[in-house]
This record gives C-alpha cells, sequence and structure tokens, in this order.
C-alpha cells in the first residue's frame, strides 16, 4: 500500500519535456524544497567524525612536511635577502651552500612527504569506498549522482589544513633556534625573521585545497563501480574480466598455472593478500626506505650539518614510518578482519592466523631498508662531493656501519612491535561478533 | 555422543543483562541430524556458537565424549575446533580473495587432507574449481562451504541458517547434499533454522523460545529434500 501511494505521488509531478528536447525541472514546491535540502545534507554528511580521525598519519604527514618547508624556505627567503651584502669569496660559498641546502632539503623532505601524503590519501578514500560500499550503493540507487557524493570526500582533504597549519605554526615558534643554529659561526650578517604572506599561501592553503580537489576527484573515480557491486559489497573484489577473448584465455591459461602450483593454503593465503593490496606493500617498503634513509642520514648530518639538522631529520624519519607502517598494518588486519576470524572458527591457532596477513610483508619491508640505505649513502656521498666541493674543512664522507647497526636492530625491533601488538589483537577477537557483522 | 548439562549465556551488564539461554541441557548422539528451530532472538545461534566452542557458556558444562568444551582455555578450545567441527554459514563467508580449489584447501589442510578434489566434486563443483566466488551463484557458493567444511572431515558439523539467502530450489538442492554426505560420512549435523519445515528431514528437533527449549522430538521417518514443504 505504502509503495501505491508513493508511485501516485510521483505521477503527480510529470517532469515536462521542452521544446528542444531537454527536461524541465518541475517548479520546486516547498516539500521539493525540503526534500533537496534533505539530499544536500545526506550527500554531505557521509563522512563522520571518526572517519576523518583516522587520516591522523595524512595530518602527521603533512605537518612535517609543512614544518621542514617553512623553516627552510623562510630561512632562504631572508637569507636572499641579505644576499648582496655577501662579499668575500668564502662567505659567499657558505651562502651559497646554505641556499642550496635549503632548497634540496624543501624538495626532496617536502615533495616527497607531500606526495606521500597524497598517495596515503587516495589509498584512505578506497579504503572508505570499499567499507562502505553498501551504504554509497544505496546513495547511488537513490540517484545521488557520483559527483555528489564524490563532494563529500573534499572533508578528507581538509584533514590536510589541521596538518599543514600546525606544522607552519611549529616551524614558527622554533625559527628563531633555527636562524640561531643556521649562522652559528657567525659568518654571515644576521639575519631577522620575517613573515612572508605568500609562503603562508603556498604552504597552508594550496596544499589544502590541492588535497581537496583530489580527495573528490579521485572519489569520484572509485564511485564509477556499478551499484550493484557497490551493494554487494564487492567494490574492489571483482577480478577485471577483459572482453576479448585472447585475453580471456591467457587469463586462463594463468589461472590454471597458477593453482597446480599446489601451495598449501596458509602460503597461498599469504601470496593472494600480497597480490590483493599492492599499495600496501608499497606503503611498508616505502616506511621501511624512509626509516633507514632517515636515521642513517641523522647520524651523518650531525657532523656535516648540525645537532638540530640531524634531529629534525631523526624525529620525522621516525614519526613518517612509524605512522606508515602502523597505518598499513591497521589497514590489512582490518581488511582480512572476517578471514582472521574464519579461520579462527576453523581451528587454524593464532599464530597461523596472525603469520598468514602479517608475515608476507616482511620481504618488502626489508627490500625498502636496503634501498633507503643505498639511497642515503649515495645521497650524501653526493652532497659532500658536488654540493659541497667549495666548502673548506666539510669532513670526509664514510658509509657508518655503527649507524647502519644501530638502524637496522630498532628497525627490526619496531617492526616486530607492531606485528606484536596486532598479533595480541587478533588473539583477542571475538569470533562471534565478527561473524555477526559487529566490526 | 555431546551432552549439554544447565547451559546459561547472557549479554550485557547489570540492568542491561539480557538471559540469551537459560538452563539448557540436552544430549546429542553421534551421527544424529539435530534442527534448532526457533524464531529470532530465541537464542538458537547463540546455542550453536556455545555448542561449537566459538563461545564460551557462562554456567554448564558441554561435554564431547566426556571432555568439557566449557572448561578449556583459548589455545585448547582452538584444537578441539581444529580436530572435531567444521562450520556452515547463512553468508557462506568464502574468501574472496581465493578460487574455489584454494577456499577448500582452507579446511582440508587443517585435516592435512590431500584429498580435497573429491569434496569439491562431492558437490559438483570440479568444473569450477578454478573460479573466484564473485564469479558463483548464491547456491554454488553455499556448496563451496559445503565442500571447505566437508574437506576437514569433522566429527560435527554446525550449520547456521544454510538455506536462508537461497531460493527454494537451491536450498533444496544444497541440504539434498548435506543430507546425502552426511549418511555417506556419518557424521553428526546440527542445523540452527527458522524453516519449520526443515525439521522434517531431521532425526531429532528442538524448539526454542526465550532462550529455553520449548519442545523436543525425533521424526520416526526422514524426509528427504524435495519431500518437505518450503
Amino acid at each position: 500500500m505504502e509503495m501505491e501511494r508513493k508511485s501516485t505521488q510521483t505521477t503527480e509531478y510529470p517532469k515536462k519535456e521542452s521544446k528542444t528536447g531537454k527536461r524541465t525541472k518541475p517548479p520546486l514546491s516547498p516539500q521539493n524544497k525540503n526534500s533537496k535540502g534533505k539530499k544536500q545534507m545526506i550527500a554531505g554528511k557521509i563522512l563522520s567524525i571518526r572517519d576523518i580521525s583516522r587520516l591522523f598519519c595524512i595530518v602527521v604527514i603533512s605537518f612535517c612536511a609543512v614544518f621542514v618547508c617553512t623553516l627552510f624556505l623562510n630561512y632562504n627567503t631572508d637569507l636572499k635577502s641579505i644576499g648582496i651584502q655577501v662579499m668575500q669569496s668564502d662567505v659567499q660559498n657558505f651562502y651559497n651552500a646554505q641556499v642550496m641546502t635549503g632548497k634540496i632539503v624543501s624538495i626532496l623532505s617536502g615533495g616527497c612527504l607531500l606526495s606521500t601524503s597524497a598517495v596515503m590519501l587516495c589509498f584512505y578514500i578506497g579504503h572508505y569506498v570499499d567499507t562502505h560500499a553498501k551504504m554509497l550503493g544505496i546513495l547511488k540507487a537513490m540517484g545521488y549522482p557520483n559527483l555528489k557524493i564524490a563532494k563529500g570526500f573534499a572533508g578528507f582533504g581538509l584533514c590536510v589544513f589541521v596538518g599543514t597549519a600546525a606544522g607552519y605554526a611549529m616551524a614558527h615558534s622554533i625559527m628563531p633556534l633555527f636562524y640561531r643554529t643556521q649562522n652559528a659561526d657567525g659568518l654571515l650578517p644576521e639575519i631577522s625573521i620575517h613573515f612572508h604572506p605568500a609562503l603562508s599561501a603556498c604552504l597552508i592553503l594550496l596544499p589544502t585545497l590541492a588535497f581537496c580537489l583530489l580527495s573528490v576527484l579521485y572519489g569520484y573515480f572509485r564511485l564509477k563501480t556499478p551499484v550493484l557491486d557497490l551493494l554487494k559489497g564487492e567494490a574492489s573484489k571483482k577480478i577485471k574480466i577483459p572482453k576479448d577473448k585472447k585475453s580471456r584465455n591467457n587469463i586462463k591459461k594463468l589461472r590454471t598455472i597458477k593453482n597446480t602450483a599446489g601451495l598449501p593454503f596458509l602460503q597461498e593465503q599469504k601470496k593472494s593478500i600480497l597480490r590483493q593490496k599492492k599499495s600496501l606493500v608499497f606503503f611498508i617498503g616505502f616506511a621501511s626506505f624512509c626509516y633507514a634513509s632517515m636515521m642513517q642520514m641523522s647520524f651523518g648530518m650531525e657532523e656535516l650539518a648540525s645537532r638540530m639538522m640531524a634531529l629534525m631529520i631523526f624525529l620525522i624519519g621516525f614519526t613518517l614510518s612509524f605512522v606508515m607502517l602502523f597505518l598499513a598494518t591497521t589497514s590489512t588486519v582490518k581488511s582480512n578482519w572476517k578471514t582472521l576470524a574464519l579461520m579462527r572458527a576453523f581451528g587454524y591457532s593464532d599464530k597461523e592466523c596472525s603469520n598468514s596477513i602479517l608475515s608476507g610483508y616482511r620481504l618488502p619491508a626489508y627490500v625498502g631498508f636496503a634501498i633507503g640505505t643505498v639511497y642515503q649513502y649515495t645521497l650524501l656521498k653526493i652532497a659532500v662531493t658536488v654540493i659541497f666541493a667549495e666548502i673548506e674543512n666539510v669532513p670526509e664522507f664514510h658509509f657508518d656501519i655503527p649507524a647502519f647497526l644501530i638502524t637496522l636492530v630498532s628497525f627490526a625491533a619496531l617492526y616486530q612491535l607492531i606485528l606484536y601488538i596486532y598479533a595480541r589483537k587478533i588473539k583477542q577477537m571475538s569470533i562471534r561478533e565478527v561473524m555477526m557483522g559487529e566490526e | 555422543m555431546i551432552k549439554i548439562e544447565d547451559i546459561h549465556k547472557s549479554y550485557g551488564l547489570a540492568d542491561n543483562c539480557n538471559k540469551v539461554l537459560k538452563g539448557i541441557s540436552l544430549t546429542i548422539k553421534n551421527g544424529d541430524f539435530l534442527v534448532i528451530l526457533g524464531a529470532s532472538g530465541s537464542g538458537k545461534s547463540t546455542l550453536l556458537h556455545v555448542m561449537s566452542g566459538l563461545e564460551y557458556p557462562d554456567q554448564g558444562k558441554i561435554l564431547y565424549d566426556g571432555t568439557d568444551i566449557a572448561a578449556l582455555n583459548d589455545a585448547e578450545r582452538t584444537k578441539f575446533r581444529k580436530e572435531k567441527i567444521a562450520f556452515i554459514f547463512q553468508q557462506y563467508y568464502l574468501l574472496p580473495h581465493l578460487n574455489v580449489e584454494n577456499n577448500v584447501k582452507m579446511g582440508a589442510d587443517l585435516a592435512k587432507n590431500q584429498n580435497y578434489i573429491t569434496a569439491i566434486e562431492a558437490v559438483g563443483l570440479s568444473e569450477k574449481r578454478f573460479r573466484y566466488p564473485h564469479e558463483l551463484s548464491g547456491g554454488e557458493q553455499q556448496r563451496v562451504a559445503i565442500a571447505r567444511a566437508l574437506a576437514k572431515k569433522p566429527d560435527v558439523l554446525f550449520l547456521d541458517e544454510p538455506t536462508g539467502a537461497l531460493d527454494e530450489t537451491t536450498g533444496r538442492q544444497v541440504l539434498d547434499y548435506i543430507s546425502k554426505l552426511q549418511k555417506e560420512l556419518n557424521f553428526t549435523i546440527i542445523m540452527v533454522t527458522h524453516n519449520a519445515n526443515i525439521a522434517d528431514m531431521a532425526q531429532s528437533v528442538i524448539h526454542m523460545n526465550s532462550g529455553t527449549i520449548v519442545k523436543l522430538w525425533q521424526n520416526d521417518t526422514k524426509k528427504t529434500a524435495y519431500e518437505i514443504g518450503w
């Protein structure tokens, strides 16, 4: 009866056809106006505070990026204003080296950190679409256009503002100390701190706007999934089957080869989890890369630059890699929560469960670590031999074995600690709650 | 033999305490086909979870051939589940990233069953063993879940509304597979359902309401999946 009444109401407001053939909207009655307002409200409220709070790591990374960039770019801008006062050649070299260091650190750290945040943001949005597929499917089925729903994702991008603004403020609060450290030998004339509005716009507003835009666009792209797939909760579970026969046959052959290998279930599970979320392999590899490179670099920096620079690189490296490792592990465990519950229900031990999900990432982690070690060595070697070549008293740079060992041991400990935390969480899971869908 | 003695289970604390099971006692013989009937909220699924060792009861004993699983610690219960039981759920719970063969292997590897292909053949899916769950119909997915459970060679098979998400034809097919395989392999079946017609297929039936058994009976003759009403 309810359905019938509703359909009668709809037929009372037929959509008119204009002369050009385009449909024109009926005049908005107060009732229609209200429903439009409600539509906007629903689309705008697809993100809860809890969803946004999960972007904590992006806030941390954007904080680090803007913090470093503000310090060095503000210093560079102020340094350039005294450029004409510098006359002596050795002072000129010192000046050039400082300008160059500022540029390199800003581009490398800022660029690298911001691009990591962007990749993470896309990953989060993808994860959000996967975990909220049913809700988004309902919205789409009700007739909300993809763009309208995607606009709601701008909230993800807005969280970057918190990080960038905090990073900017923090950088300004320690700027006097930074300026003193940079010119500790007093080779350059006194440099006073100036506020550069263009810099604040570039470092706070521009990334926020860019991240909002990225969120909407990526969300829009992910929402192109057919409604039925979203409703079935299969936003990313489907394996794409190509339309042409030749490619389909190739896939069939590949499947047969892969599946006749006869691997035990646990190994097959480990392999498929790695294949399933390649972005997580990247994150874990990249987190290890950052840890290895920035930790070892911080040891070298104490001698090559200053203790403050070393401390800064250490803190950023540690925060970045810890946050990324934690995020990747959390995401792996959460996306496989039901699989874990089922494995436990069937009688797989806690160790088998956590190993099948988490231990596959060990190899990418150590590969990332090895690449990070080589990268930092090459980078510092080039910096000492090429960039600071004209500066006197720059110490020789050699591969620091104790620093490497300390970094490796601390990384292994950190990695194992994160795995241990999640192994405990898996142990404490309530199978019934997971099976009943009360994650 | 499974013997359940005075099982109590509740959720929540103090004022919000919801007593779901209120002193259930029951005996199930080996090779029995038991159906637990009851409306939503009657406690039938909770009883299944407690009997299968997924949850601890607040009070009472669950004896499997004399061993009280309610007194086992977590690791011991995991071992018990590994060796004795298997599940089939309403929502199938297949692993979406693994194909049919690997999903069945999940159960087979626990029982060190190298001959898991037989289980796939038994449910008529040998030609679809490299397909992924999303490439199968609901009935086929449930048959994979049956193969996965049977490849584990369980002593007791727990089924939680196995036909709840299926249409009549597919539901009958699935039940037919299960009852035929039970006759062949002689394992115990404990099935929770709200469909009273399915009770005609079982040897023993219990009817639950508000956490207690209100009726318990034995069927003299068992009907097949195609003879029962729907």
